[in-house]
Protein backbone atom coordinates (compact mmCIF):
# COMPACT_ATOMS: atom_id res chain seq x y z
CA UNK A 1 0.00 0.00 0.00
CA UNK A 2 1.35 3.29 -0.86
CA UNK A 3 0.45 5.43 2.16
CA UNK A 4 1.21 9.93 1.80
CA UNK A 5 0.67 11.06 5.38
CA UNK A 6 0.33 14.93 5.92
CA UNK A 7 1.84 16.56 8.36
CA UNK A 8 2.63 20.18 9.57
CA UNK A 9 5.06 21.86 11.58
CA UNK A 10 3.20 22.98 14.47
CA UNK A 11 4.49 25.26 17.88
CA UNK A 12 5.58 22.70 20.76
CA UNK A 13 1.86 22.77 23.02
CA UNK A 14 3.61 23.73 26.04
CA UNK A 15 4.68 27.24 23.64
CA UNK A 16 3.70 30.78 25.53
CA UNK A 17 1.97 32.57 23.13
CA UNK A 18 2.32 35.90 21.80
CA UNK A 19 1.08 38.20 19.16
CA UNK A 20 3.72 39.61 17.01
CA UNK A 21 4.92 42.83 16.79
CA UNK A 22 1.89 44.31 14.23
CA UNK A 23 -0.51 42.39 15.98
CA UNK A 24 -1.71 40.31 13.08
CA UNK A 25 -0.41 36.49 13.91
CA UNK A 26 1.50 34.25 16.47
CA UNK A 27 4.88 36.05 16.95
CA UNK A 28 7.16 32.58 15.80
CA UNK A 29 10.44 34.20 16.96
CA UNK A 30 11.85 31.98 19.08
CA UNK A 31 9.28 29.31 19.00
CA UNK A 32 10.20 25.78 18.84
CA UNK A 33 8.15 23.75 15.77
CA UNK A 34 7.44 20.13 16.07
CA UNK A 35 5.87 17.64 14.69
CA UNK A 36 2.53 17.25 17.15
CA UNK A 37 -0.83 15.97 18.44
CA UNK A 38 -2.87 14.79 15.56
CA UNK A 39 -0.50 14.52 13.09
CA UNK A 40 1.96 12.61 15.02
CA UNK A 41 -0.66 10.19 15.59
CA UNK A 42 -1.34 10.40 11.73
CA UNK A 43 2.47 9.05 11.27
CA UNK A 44 1.66 6.60 13.71
CA UNK A 45 -0.89 5.15 11.88
CA UNK A 46 0.31 5.55 8.76
CA UNK A 47 3.28 3.13 10.15
CA UNK A 48 1.15 0.72 11.66
CA UNK A 49 -0.72 0.22 8.52
CA UNK A 50 2.44 -0.10 6.72
CA UNK A 51 3.64 -2.70 9.27
CA UNK A 52 0.39 -4.64 8.66
CA UNK A 53 0.41 -4.76 5.09
CA UNK A 54 3.55 -5.96 3.42
CA UNK A 55 5.32 -3.84 0.71
CA UNK A 56 3.87 -0.86 1.94
CA UNK A 57 5.66 2.31 1.93
CA UNK A 58 5.05 5.75 3.64
CA UNK A 59 5.73 9.35 2.22
CA UNK A 60 5.69 12.50 5.13
CA UNK A 61 4.53 15.67 2.14
CA UNK A 62 4.76 18.62 4.72
CA UNK A 63 3.76 22.31 3.32
CA UNK A 64 5.43 25.03 4.57
CA UNK A 65 8.23 27.70 4.88
CA UNK A 66 12.09 27.00 5.93
CA UNK A 67 13.34 25.69 8.01
CA UNK A 68 10.88 24.21 10.48
CA UNK A 69 8.47 21.82 7.74
CA UNK A 70 12.10 20.34 6.36
CA UNK A 71 12.66 19.11 9.98
CA UNK A 72 9.54 17.59 10.93
CA UNK A 73 9.61 15.61 7.62
CA UNK A 74 13.09 14.42 9.55
CA UNK A 75 11.30 13.87 12.22
CA UNK A 76 8.53 11.47 10.40
CA UNK A 77 11.51 9.94 8.78
CA UNK A 78 13.19 9.15 12.16
CA UNK A 79 9.96 7.81 13.16
CA UNK A 80 10.33 5.06 9.99
CA UNK A 81 8.61 7.22 6.75
CA UNK A 82 10.33 6.00 4.15
CA UNK A 83 10.46 9.17 1.94
CA UNK A 84 9.84 12.60 2.48
CA UNK A 85 8.83 15.84 0.14
CA UNK A 86 8.47 19.38 1.01
CA UNK A 87 6.28 21.79 -0.94
CA UNK A 88 7.94 25.05 0.18
CA UNK A 89 5.65 28.19 1.19
CA UNK A 90 6.53 31.60 0.40
CA UNK A 91 7.69 33.34 3.10
CA UNK A 92 5.11 35.47 4.34
CA UNK A 93 2.40 33.52 2.20
CA UNK A 94 -0.97 33.71 4.05
CA UNK A 95 -1.93 31.17 6.95
CA UNK A 96 -4.90 29.91 4.48
CA UNK A 97 -5.56 26.11 4.50
CA UNK A 98 -6.89 26.30 1.68
CA UNK A 99 -3.43 27.36 0.05
CA UNK A 100 -1.74 24.57 1.71
CA UNK A 101 -4.59 22.21 0.82
CA UNK A 102 -3.86 22.80 -2.72
CA UNK A 103 0.00 22.64 -2.84
CA UNK A 104 -0.25 19.15 -1.05
CA UNK A 105 -3.08 18.14 -3.39
CA UNK A 106 -0.32 18.94 -6.74
CA UNK A 107 2.36 17.33 -5.23
CA UNK A 108 0.49 13.74 -3.89
CA UNK A 109 -1.42 13.81 -7.42
CA UNK A 110 1.72 12.89 -8.87
CA UNK A 111 2.87 10.84 -5.90
CA UNK A 112 1.07 6.79 -5.68
CA UNK A 113 -1.40 7.19 -3.47
CA UNK A 114 -3.50 4.46 -2.11
CA UNK A 115 -4.55 6.31 0.73
CA UNK A 116 -3.82 9.66 2.21
CA UNK A 117 -3.88 10.18 6.01
CA UNK A 118 -4.01 13.64 7.81
CA UNK A 119 -4.48 13.98 11.37
CA UNK A 120 -7.91 15.78 12.45
CA UNK A 121 -6.73 19.19 12.32
CA UNK A 122 -3.58 20.96 13.32
CA UNK A 123 -2.99 22.12 16.94
CA UNK A 124 -2.15 25.86 15.69
CA UNK A 125 -4.91 26.50 13.52
CA UNK A 126 -7.55 24.10 13.67
CA UNK A 127 -9.06 24.69 10.25
CA UNK A 128 -9.34 20.72 10.04
CA UNK A 129 -10.42 21.11 6.32
CA UNK A 130 -7.31 20.02 4.54
CA UNK A 131 -8.43 16.13 4.37
CA UNK A 132 -11.62 17.57 2.91
CA UNK A 133 -10.07 19.64 0.35
CA UNK A 134 -7.43 17.01 -0.92
CA UNK A 135 -10.92 14.56 -1.65
CA UNK A 136 -12.19 16.88 -3.70
CA UNK A 137 -8.92 18.18 -5.24
CA UNK A 138 -7.86 14.81 -6.19
CA UNK A 139 -11.56 13.54 -6.31
CA UNK A 140 -11.13 10.55 -4.13
CA UNK A 141 -13.68 9.34 -1.80
CA UNK A 142 -12.32 11.23 2.11
CA UNK A 143 -13.45 10.64 5.32
CA UNK A 144 -13.24 12.99 8.45
CA UNK A 145 -13.28 11.60 12.09
CA UNK A 146 -11.76 8.27 11.36
CA UNK A 147 -11.16 6.08 14.59
CA UNK A 148 -8.74 3.03 13.99
CA UNK A 149 -8.42 2.41 10.12
CA UNK A 150 -7.64 -1.46 9.23
CA UNK A 151 -7.31 -3.09 6.13
CA UNK A 152 -8.66 -5.76 5.37
CA UNK A 153 -6.75 -7.89 2.83
CA UNK A 154 -9.26 -10.94 1.85
CA UNK A 155 -11.65 -8.10 0.92
CA UNK A 156 -9.12 -5.56 -0.71
CA UNK A 157 -10.92 -2.90 1.50
CA UNK A 158 -10.13 -0.15 4.29
CA UNK A 159 -12.27 -0.87 7.43
CA UNK A 160 -12.81 2.20 9.92
CA UNK A 161 -15.34 3.55 12.15
CA UNK A 162 -16.42 7.43 12.56
CA UNK A 163 -16.98 9.23 15.25
CA UNK A 164 -20.01 11.65 14.53
CA UNK A 165 -22.43 13.69 16.13
CA UNK A 166 -24.72 10.90 15.67
CA UNK A 167 -22.45 8.21 16.82
CA UNK A 168 -19.95 6.07 15.66
CA UNK A 169 -20.11 4.19 12.42
CA UNK A 170 -18.73 1.33 10.65
CA UNK A 171 -17.53 1.95 7.21
CA UNK A 172 -15.87 -0.23 4.18
CA UNK A 173 -13.94 1.43 1.39
CA UNK A 174 -11.76 0.62 -1.81
CA UNK A 175 -9.08 2.48 -2.55
CA UNK A 176 -7.73 5.36 -2.86
CA UNK A 177 -9.17 7.33 -0.09
CA UNK A 178 -8.22 10.32 2.05
CA UNK A 179 -8.63 9.64 5.79
CA UNK A 180 -9.07 12.52 8.40
CA UNK A 181 -8.06 10.95 11.69
CA UNK A 182 -9.79 11.63 14.82
CA UNK A 183 -7.82 9.57 17.62
CA UNK A 184 -4.60 10.46 18.44
CA UNK A 185 -2.61 8.15 20.14
CA UNK A 186 -1.30 8.77 23.83
CA UNK A 187 1.61 7.05 23.04
CA UNK A 188 2.90 6.85 19.52
CA UNK A 189 6.53 5.33 19.29
CA UNK A 190 9.27 7.41 19.54
CA UNK A 191 12.65 8.26 17.13
CA UNK A 192 15.85 6.28 18.03
CA UNK A 193 18.71 8.14 17.85
CA UNK A 194 20.83 6.00 15.40
CA UNK A 195 17.08 6.81 13.28
CA UNK A 196 17.53 10.48 14.33
CA UNK A 197 21.19 10.81 13.17
CA UNK A 198 20.55 9.00 9.59
CA UNK A 199 17.37 11.13 9.32
CA UNK A 200 19.81 14.26 9.26
CA UNK A 201 21.28 12.79 5.89
CA UNK A 202 18.10 11.54 4.25
CA UNK A 203 16.99 13.19 0.83
CA UNK A 204 14.15 15.36 1.14
CA UNK A 205 12.20 16.00 -1.84
CA UNK A 206 11.58 19.81 -2.57
CA UNK A 207 8.71 21.19 -4.66
CA UNK A 208 7.63 24.83 -4.59
CA UNK A 209 3.91 25.49 -4.65
CA UNK A 210 2.06 26.96 -7.83
CA UNK A 211 1.48 30.56 -7.84
CA UNK A 212 -1.63 30.97 -6.13
CA UNK A 213 -4.65 31.76 -8.24
CA UNK A 214 -8.11 32.83 -6.40
CA UNK A 215 -8.87 34.65 -2.73
CA UNK A 216 -7.60 34.01 0.10
CA UNK A 217 -8.31 34.24 3.80
CA UNK A 218 -5.59 36.43 5.65
CA UNK A 219 -5.18 37.00 9.50
CA UNK A 220 -5.80 40.05 10.75
CA UNK A 221 -5.10 39.94 14.03
CA UNK A 222 -3.99 37.44 16.69
CA UNK A 223 -5.70 37.87 20.36
CA UNK A 224 -5.11 36.57 23.75
CA UNK A 225 -7.66 36.04 25.93
CA UNK A 226 -7.34 38.61 29.29
CA UNK A 227 -6.04 35.88 31.42
CA UNK A 228 -8.07 34.27 33.90
CA UNK A 229 -7.99 35.50 37.68
CA UNK A 230 -8.25 32.20 39.24
CA UNK A 231 -10.95 30.43 40.51
CA UNK A 232 -13.32 31.71 43.25
CA UNK A 233 -12.98 29.16 46.12
CA UNK A 234 -16.26 27.92 47.95
CA UNK A 235 -16.06 27.97 51.60
CA UNK A 236 -17.82 25.33 53.45
CA UNK A 237 -17.87 23.46 56.57
CA UNK A 238 -19.99 20.15 55.44
CA UNK A 239 -19.86 18.41 51.81
CA UNK A 240 -23.50 19.59 51.66
CA UNK A 241 -22.71 23.17 52.15
CA UNK A 242 -20.48 23.14 49.31
CA UNK A 243 -23.14 21.54 46.83
CA UNK A 244 -25.60 24.25 47.81
CA UNK A 245 -23.30 27.24 47.27
CA UNK A 246 -21.96 25.44 43.96
CA UNK A 247 -25.24 25.15 42.36
CA UNK A 248 -26.52 28.45 43.92
CA UNK A 249 -23.27 29.92 41.96
CA UNK A 250 -24.51 27.76 38.61
CA UNK A 251 -27.93 29.00 38.95
CA UNK A 252 -27.33 32.57 39.81
CA UNK A 253 -24.32 33.72 38.43
CA UNK A 254 -22.98 32.00 35.82
CA UNK A 255 -26.82 31.16 35.17
CA UNK A 256 -25.89 27.85 33.01
CA UNK A 257 -28.58 25.70 35.27
CA UNK A 258 -32.23 26.18 34.87
CA UNK B 1 -26.47 45.60 -1.27
CA UNK B 2 -27.89 42.75 1.17
CA UNK B 3 -25.91 39.77 1.49
CA UNK B 4 -27.02 36.69 -0.22
CA UNK B 5 -26.66 32.83 1.83
CA UNK B 6 -26.54 29.43 1.17
CA UNK B 7 -27.42 27.65 4.24
CA UNK B 8 -26.13 23.90 3.75
CA UNK B 9 -28.80 21.57 6.06
CA UNK B 10 -27.54 18.52 7.92
CA UNK B 11 -30.48 16.26 8.54
CA UNK B 12 -30.01 14.36 11.59
CA UNK B 13 -33.18 11.58 12.59
CA UNK B 14 -34.75 13.47 10.06
CA UNK B 15 -35.29 16.51 11.55
CA UNK B 16 -32.73 19.79 10.87
CA UNK B 17 -29.67 19.22 13.19
CA UNK B 18 -29.14 21.86 16.29
CA UNK B 19 -26.08 23.37 13.97
CA UNK B 20 -28.00 24.15 10.98
CA UNK B 21 -30.63 25.97 12.84
CA UNK B 22 -27.59 28.28 14.37
CA UNK B 23 -26.35 28.66 11.03
CA UNK B 24 -29.84 29.73 10.07
CA UNK B 25 -30.20 32.22 12.80
CA UNK B 26 -27.06 33.88 12.11
CA UNK B 27 -27.49 33.84 7.81
CA UNK B 28 -30.80 35.41 8.97
CA UNK B 29 -29.17 38.23 11.20
CA UNK B 30 -26.62 38.79 8.13
CA UNK B 31 -28.76 38.79 5.20
CA UNK B 32 -32.59 39.23 7.03
CA UNK B 33 -35.01 36.39 5.78
CA UNK B 34 -35.17 37.23 2.17
CA UNK B 35 -31.36 37.06 1.87
CA UNK B 36 -31.34 33.50 2.73
CA UNK B 37 -31.73 29.93 1.18
CA UNK B 38 -31.32 26.53 1.99
CA UNK B 39 -29.67 23.32 0.81
CA UNK B 40 -30.56 19.96 1.89
CA UNK B 41 -29.37 16.29 0.93
CA UNK B 42 -31.54 13.49 1.47
CA UNK B 43 -35.03 12.60 1.43
CA UNK B 44 -36.07 14.11 4.83
CA UNK B 45 -39.17 16.33 4.22
CA UNK B 46 -39.38 17.05 7.90
CA UNK B 47 -35.80 18.91 7.59
CA UNK B 48 -37.15 20.75 4.73
CA UNK B 49 -40.49 21.63 7.04
CA UNK B 50 -38.02 22.92 9.86
CA UNK B 51 -36.23 25.00 7.42
CA UNK B 52 -39.78 27.32 6.39
CA UNK B 53 -40.42 26.88 9.99
CA UNK B 54 -37.35 28.82 10.81
CA UNK B 55 -37.93 31.69 8.01
CA UNK B 56 -36.04 30.06 5.09
CA UNK B 57 -38.71 29.68 2.10
CA UNK B 58 -36.78 28.56 -0.55
CA UNK B 59 -34.99 25.42 -0.04
CA UNK B 60 -33.06 23.33 -2.70
CA UNK B 61 -33.96 19.53 -2.01
CA UNK B 62 -31.55 16.86 -3.41
CA UNK B 63 -33.76 14.09 -2.12
CA UNK B 64 -32.21 10.95 -3.79
CA UNK B 65 -31.49 8.24 -1.01
CA UNK B 66 -28.11 7.46 -1.67
CA UNK B 67 -27.16 10.85 -0.86
CA UNK B 68 -28.04 9.62 3.47
CA UNK B 69 -24.98 7.05 2.69
CA UNK B 70 -22.52 8.64 0.83
CA UNK B 71 -18.64 10.18 1.33
CA UNK B 72 -19.26 14.10 1.18
CA UNK B 73 -17.65 14.26 -2.08
CA UNK B 74 -20.58 13.14 -3.60
CA UNK B 75 -22.76 15.87 -2.52
CA UNK B 76 -20.57 19.22 -3.19
CA UNK B 77 -21.07 19.32 -6.35
CA UNK B 78 -25.09 19.56 -6.20
CA UNK B 79 -24.62 22.18 -3.91
CA UNK B 80 -21.86 23.81 -6.20
CA UNK B 81 -24.58 23.64 -8.54
CA UNK B 82 -27.19 25.44 -6.34
CA UNK B 83 -24.80 27.83 -6.04
CA UNK B 84 -24.27 28.87 -9.38
CA UNK B 85 -27.68 29.90 -9.76
CA UNK B 86 -28.31 31.41 -6.50
CA UNK B 87 -24.86 33.37 -6.44
CA UNK B 88 -24.41 33.67 -2.84
CA UNK B 89 -21.55 35.79 -1.13
CA UNK B 90 -21.72 33.14 1.78
CA UNK B 91 -22.28 29.42 2.09
CA UNK B 92 -22.99 28.83 5.53
CA UNK B 93 -22.61 26.02 7.65
CA UNK B 94 -23.23 24.14 11.13
CA UNK B 95 -20.20 23.26 13.63
CA UNK B 96 -20.33 19.84 12.77
CA UNK B 97 -18.32 16.81 10.72
CA UNK B 98 -20.31 16.89 8.27
CA UNK B 99 -20.21 20.86 7.85
CA UNK B 100 -16.18 21.30 8.36
CA UNK B 101 -15.91 18.55 5.48
CA UNK B 102 -18.57 20.16 3.82
CA UNK B 103 -16.72 23.74 4.01
CA UNK B 104 -13.34 22.15 3.14
CA UNK B 105 -14.65 20.56 -0.22
CA UNK B 106 -16.74 23.52 -1.30
CA UNK B 107 -13.79 25.92 -1.04
CA UNK B 108 -11.23 23.62 -2.65
CA UNK B 109 -14.35 23.11 -5.86
CA UNK B 110 -15.42 26.57 -5.30
CA UNK B 111 -12.01 28.14 -5.03
CA UNK B 112 -13.03 30.24 -1.95
CA UNK B 113 -11.69 31.22 1.31
CA UNK B 114 -12.93 28.52 4.00
CA UNK B 115 -12.82 29.89 7.93
CA UNK B 116 -13.95 26.92 10.55
CA UNK B 117 -15.27 27.23 13.99
CA UNK B 118 -15.98 30.84 13.81
CA UNK B 119 -17.86 32.61 16.56
CA UNK B 120 -18.11 35.89 14.81
CA UNK B 121 -19.13 37.06 11.15
CA UNK B 122 -19.30 40.96 10.13
CA UNK B 123 -19.16 42.28 6.95
CA UNK B 124 -16.09 44.16 5.62
CA UNK B 125 -15.41 45.76 1.96
CA UNK B 126 -14.14 43.48 -0.38
CA UNK B 127 -15.04 40.25 2.10
CA UNK B 128 -16.34 39.37 5.12
CA UNK B 129 -14.44 39.31 8.73
CA UNK B 130 -14.87 36.56 10.65
CA UNK B 131 -13.55 35.53 14.71
CA UNK B 132 -12.64 32.22 16.16
CA UNK B 133 -10.63 30.54 18.61
CA UNK B 134 -7.42 28.96 17.96
CA UNK B 135 -4.36 26.70 19.65
CA UNK B 136 -7.12 25.31 21.45
CA UNK B 137 -8.68 28.23 22.65
CA UNK B 138 -5.61 29.88 24.11
CA UNK B 139 -6.21 32.47 21.40
CA UNK B 140 -8.13 33.80 19.03
CA UNK B 141 -8.04 34.76 15.17
CA UNK B 142 -9.61 37.19 13.13
CA UNK B 143 -9.43 36.24 9.65
CA UNK B 144 -10.53 38.48 6.59
CA UNK B 145 -11.85 36.05 3.16
CA UNK B 146 -11.33 38.20 0.31
CA UNK B 147 -13.38 38.12 -2.87
CA UNK B 148 -16.70 37.38 -3.75
CA UNK B 149 -17.66 34.54 -2.02
CA UNK B 150 -16.39 32.46 1.06
CA UNK B 151 -17.64 29.32 2.82
CA UNK B 152 -17.80 28.99 7.12
CA UNK B 153 -19.02 26.56 9.49
CA UNK B 154 -19.58 28.11 12.59
CA UNK B 155 -18.47 26.73 15.89
CA UNK B 156 -20.50 24.79 17.80
CA UNK B 157 -23.12 26.29 20.41
CA UNK B 158 -21.21 29.62 19.65
CA UNK B 159 -24.90 31.21 17.83
CA UNK B 160 -28.41 30.75 19.45
CA UNK B 161 -30.76 28.37 17.78
CA UNK B 162 -33.81 31.10 16.37
CA UNK B 163 -36.45 31.38 17.13
CA UNK B 164 -39.76 30.03 15.05
CA UNK B 165 -40.85 32.53 12.04
CA UNK B 166 -42.95 30.40 10.01
CA UNK B 167 -42.99 30.98 6.09
CA UNK B 168 -44.33 28.79 3.64
CA UNK B 169 -41.91 26.95 1.56
CA UNK B 170 -40.64 26.86 -1.66
CA UNK B 171 -38.70 23.52 -2.29
CA UNK B 172 -36.88 23.29 -5.60
CA UNK B 173 -35.64 20.10 -6.58
CA UNK B 174 -32.33 19.34 -7.46
CA UNK B 175 -31.46 16.19 -9.85
CA UNK B 176 -28.90 14.05 -9.00
CA UNK B 177 -28.94 11.69 -11.96
CA UNK B 178 -25.73 9.40 -12.12
CA UNK B 179 -23.42 9.93 -9.37
CA UNK B 180 -19.95 8.21 -10.25
CA UNK B 181 -19.38 5.04 -9.09
CA UNK B 182 -16.36 5.77 -6.90
CA UNK B 183 -18.56 8.02 -4.87
CA UNK B 184 -20.91 5.11 -4.30
CA UNK B 185 -18.73 2.31 -3.58
CA UNK B 186 -17.74 3.29 0.26
CA UNK B 187 -20.61 1.71 2.44
CA UNK B 188 -21.59 2.78 5.45
CA UNK B 189 -22.29 -0.83 7.06
CA UNK B 190 -23.91 0.25 10.70
CA UNK B 191 -24.23 2.80 13.33
CA UNK B 192 -24.17 2.61 16.78
CA UNK B 193 -25.84 5.78 18.76
CA UNK B 194 -23.64 7.34 21.14
CA UNK B 195 -22.01 5.05 23.42
CA UNK B 196 -23.90 3.28 25.61
CA UNK B 197 -25.71 5.82 28.75
CA UNK B 198 -23.42 8.25 27.71
CA UNK B 199 -25.56 11.08 27.18
CA UNK B 200 -25.13 13.86 24.49
CA UNK B 201 -21.55 13.27 22.47
CA UNK B 202 -18.65 14.95 23.91
CA UNK B 203 -17.96 17.17 20.96
CA UNK B 204 -21.29 19.29 20.69
CA UNK B 205 -22.19 19.00 24.86
CA UNK B 206 -23.43 21.44 26.25
CA UNK B 207 -22.78 20.15 29.36
CA UNK B 208 -18.96 18.45 30.58
CA UNK B 209 -18.32 16.32 33.35
CA UNK B 210 -14.64 14.94 33.39
CA UNK B 211 -13.02 13.05 36.26
CA UNK B 212 -8.97 12.30 36.62
CA UNK B 213 -6.51 11.03 38.39
CA UNK B 214 -8.03 11.86 41.67
CA UNK B 215 -10.68 9.50 41.39
CA UNK B 216 -8.16 7.14 42.12
CA UNK B 217 -9.61 3.45 40.70
CA UNK B 218 -11.87 2.90 37.25
CA UNK B 219 -14.31 1.79 39.86
CA UNK B 220 -14.60 5.12 41.40
CA UNK B 221 -15.43 6.63 38.00
CA UNK B 222 -18.82 6.21 38.81
CA UNK B 223 -19.23 9.07 41.00
CA UNK B 224 -18.12 11.13 37.67
CA UNK B 225 -20.60 9.50 35.45
CA UNK B 226 -23.38 10.29 37.99
CA UNK B 227 -22.67 13.75 38.49
CA UNK B 228 -22.96 13.51 34.42
CA UNK B 229 -26.43 12.15 34.77
CA UNK B 230 -27.97 14.62 36.53
CA UNK B 231 -27.01 17.51 34.18
CA UNK B 232 -27.44 15.99 31.17
CA UNK B 233 -23.70 16.38 30.66
CA UNK B 234 -21.50 14.60 28.31
CA UNK B 235 -18.59 12.48 30.58
CA UNK B 236 -14.91 13.22 29.50
CA UNK B 237 -11.64 12.36 30.93
CA UNK B 238 -8.04 13.16 31.53
CA UNK B 239 -5.44 11.27 29.48
CA UNK B 240 -4.17 9.97 33.03
CA UNK B 241 -7.90 8.18 33.04
CA UNK B 242 -7.75 6.68 29.61
CA UNK B 243 -3.95 6.10 29.53
CA UNK B 244 -4.62 3.63 33.11
CA UNK B 245 -7.27 1.79 30.50
CA UNK B 246 -10.50 3.35 33.20
CA UNK B 247 -12.23 4.86 30.36
CA UNK B 248 -11.83 4.34 26.75
CA UNK B 249 -9.69 6.66 24.87
CA UNK B 250 -13.48 8.48 22.69
CA UNK B 251 -13.68 10.30 26.15
CA UNK B 252 -10.16 12.18 26.24
CA UNK B 253 -10.33 15.94 26.63
CA UNK B 254 -6.42 17.53 25.62
CA UNK B 255 -4.41 17.98 23.24
CA UNK B 256 -4.33 14.79 22.06
CA UNK B 257 -8.30 13.60 22.80
CA UNK B 258 -11.06 16.10 22.26
CA UNK B 259 -11.23 19.45 22.56
CA UNK B 260 -14.69 20.96 23.94
CA UNK B 261 -15.85 24.31 24.53
CA UNK B 262 -19.39 24.02 26.41
CA UNK B 263 -21.30 26.16 28.53
CA UNK B 264 -20.45 24.48 31.68
CA UNK B 265 -17.27 22.34 32.48
CA UNK B 266 -16.77 20.45 35.31
CA UNK B 267 -13.33 19.08 35.93
CA UNK B 268 -13.66 16.68 39.02
CA UNK B 269 -9.99 15.53 40.58
CA UNK B 270 -8.08 16.88 37.73
CA UNK B 271 -4.60 18.44 38.35
CA UNK B 272 -5.18 21.07 34.91
CA UNK B 273 -1.99 19.74 33.16
CA UNK B 274 -1.39 22.11 29.93
CA UNK B 275 -2.17 18.92 27.50
CA UNK B 276 -5.77 18.47 29.35
CA UNK B 277 -6.05 22.70 29.90
CA UNK B 278 -5.57 23.13 25.68
CA UNK B 279 -8.45 20.89 24.76
CA UNK B 280 -10.89 22.59 27.54
CA UNK B 281 -10.08 26.41 28.58
CA UNK B 282 -12.80 27.74 25.99
CA UNK B 283 -15.08 26.99 27.94
CA UNK B 284 -17.82 29.32 29.20
CA UNK B 285 -18.15 28.31 32.92
CA UNK B 286 -15.44 25.56 34.62
CA UNK B 287 -15.73 24.49 37.94
CA UNK B 288 -13.27 22.70 39.53
CA UNK B 289 -13.05 20.16 42.49
CA UNK B 290 -9.50 19.18 43.62
CA UNK B 291 -8.19 18.09 46.84
CA UNK B 292 -5.37 19.73 45.78
CA UNK B 293 -5.46 23.73 46.76
CA UNK B 294 -2.36 24.33 43.94
CA UNK B 295 -3.62 22.34 41.21
CA UNK B 296 -3.40 24.05 38.22
CA UNK B 297 -7.10 23.69 37.15
CA UNK B 298 -7.53 26.47 39.96
CA UNK B 299 -5.86 28.84 37.93
CA UNK B 300 -7.93 28.38 34.88
CA UNK B 301 -11.16 27.70 36.64
CA UNK B 302 -14.21 30.39 37.58
CA UNK B 303 -14.91 28.85 40.83
CA UNK B 304 -13.18 25.61 43.02
CA UNK B 305 -14.19 23.64 45.34
CA UNK B 306 -11.09 22.40 47.42
CA UNK B 307 -12.02 19.35 49.02
CA UNK B 308 -12.26 15.62 48.95
CA UNK B 309 -13.83 14.84 45.31
CA UNK B 310 -15.60 11.88 47.50
CA UNK B 311 -17.73 13.42 49.25
CA UNK B 312 -18.45 16.55 47.16
CA UNK B 313 -19.28 14.90 44.20
CA UNK B 314 -22.08 12.42 45.49
CA UNK B 315 -23.36 15.50 47.58
CA UNK B 316 -23.78 17.85 44.76
CA UNK B 317 -24.76 14.86 42.77
CA UNK B 318 -27.98 15.32 45.57
CA UNK B 319 -28.29 18.65 45.44
CA UNK B 320 -28.64 18.95 41.62
CA UNK B 321 -31.25 16.26 41.16
CA UNK B 322 -33.14 17.76 43.77
CA UNK B 323 -32.86 21.29 42.07
CA UNK B 324 -33.79 19.34 39.01
CA UNK B 325 -37.01 17.21 41.09
CA UNK B 326 -35.13 14.02 40.12
CA UNK B 327 -35.26 13.44 43.25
Amino acid sequence: MEIVVCVKPVPDPETRLRASPDGSALDTEGVKFMLAGYDESAVEQALLLKESVPGSKVHAVSFGPAPRTEEVLRAAIALGCDQATWVEAPAGAPGDPMVAARALADVIGKLPHDLVLCGKQAGDEESGVVAAALGELLQIPDFGCVLSPRWDAAQNLLTFRRATESGEEAWVAPLPCVVGLQQAWNDPRTAKLPAILKSRKAPIAHASAAPEAGDHSVGERFELPPPRTGAKLIEFKTPEEAATKLVRYLREEAKVFP
Amino acid sequence: MSLRILVVGEAQNGRLAGSTLEAIGKARALAGPDGVVGFLAGPHPEALADFAQHGVATVWSASDPRLDEVPVGAISPFVMGVAESVHPDLILLGGTTFGRDMAGHLGARGHAPVATGVTEITRVEGGLRVRRPIFGGRATETRRLEGNRAVVALRPHAFPAPAPAPVSPEVRPVATGDIPPRWLAPKRTGVDAPSAGAGPGLADATIVVSGGRGVRTADNFHLVEELAASLGAAVGASRAVTDAGWRPPSLQVGQTGRTVSPQLYVAVGISGAIQHLVGMVSSRVIVAINSDASAPIFKVADVGVVGDLFQIVPALTREIRKTRGLA
